[in-house]
């Protein structure tokens, strides 16, 4: 399964103070909380972990069908990283996914899988043929056959990102 | 506070993260907060901390998970404001 999620760090700052009271506390675990505290870019981290989180969070929901706000019970941990991205996982109620977070000037980007061996798989796609089902769940249909397969959507400001798992 | 009043005050609380203004306009407490109103999920967090300081009451992590349209919110917010 996949999920992904995009935020563009401007619109960020337009759309979010995360330096608030308690926006931080709220949402973040204590583990969380001590990677941004000690983070030399903590805004970094806060819009890395948050978009693990979301990116989490839709498979969560294509899997169960559950809709809730649940950002502390989606546990993020950072596995290492090199110059094109961060690898992560997110547990969540006994799952666990595996992330591949890019991260631009302009954008934070994570992709999400249920298999780790799927994360180098993962295509972006254009935004045709998707049609969503009665929980809003997005999946991609081809004219050449009955397939239907799973996709995921995220916007936010200057970009939109639309991704599946290739079939190759 | 009774419920309409209660509902008028979270209106105005959720107006500046609300992106779809017809939506917004014709609030019920049937609407949801991300699939109608548009908001960002990033920006729930806001809204219940603005509630927080609006109503003078503590939402905890269960009750929020709940936060997602009107209706919950507005029952969370009346059974913290009862237990004051």
């Amino acid at each position: 399964m996949i999920g992904n999620d995009v935020i563009d760090i401007i619109q960020s700052r337009y759309d979010s103070n995360w330096q608030r009271k308690g926006f931080i506390q709220k949402i973040f675990t204590s583990d969380e909380q001590l990677l941004i505290n000690k983070a030399l870019n903590p805004e970094i981290i806060v819009w890395l972990l948050w978009s693990m989180k979301e990116a989490a969070y839709k498979i969560y929901n294509r899997q169960t069908k559950i809709r809730a706000y649940i950002p502390q019970r989606l546990e993020c941990s950072l596995n290492s990283q090199n110059d094109k991205y961060i690898l992560g996982k997110v547990f969540c109620c006994g799952n666990i996914y595996y992330t591949k977070t890019s991260i631009s000037n302009d954008y934070i980007h994570t992709i999400a899988v249920t298999n780790h061996d799927k994360l180098n798989t993962v295509i972006e796609i254009e935004k045709n043929y998707i049609i969503k089902d009665e929980h809003g769940i997005p999946f991609l249909t081809s004219s050449l056959s009955d397939l239907v397969q799973n996709v995921s959507i995220s916007n936010h400001g200057r970009f939109e990102k639309v991704v599946a798992l290739s079939n190759l | 506070m009774n419920k309409e009043e209660l509902t008028a005050k979270l209106k105005v609380i959720i107006k500046p993260y609300a992106t779809n203004t017809d939506a917004y306009e014709n609030l019920t407490e049937n609407t949801d907060f991300i699939n109608d109103l548009n908001i960002n999920s990033a920006n729930l967090v806001d809204i219940i901390l603005d509630i927080e300081e609006a109503f003078d009451i503590v939402i905890d992590n269960t009750d929020m998970e709940r936060m997602l349209d009107v209706k919950n919110s507005v029952e969370i917010i009346e059974t913290k404001l009862a237990a004051k």
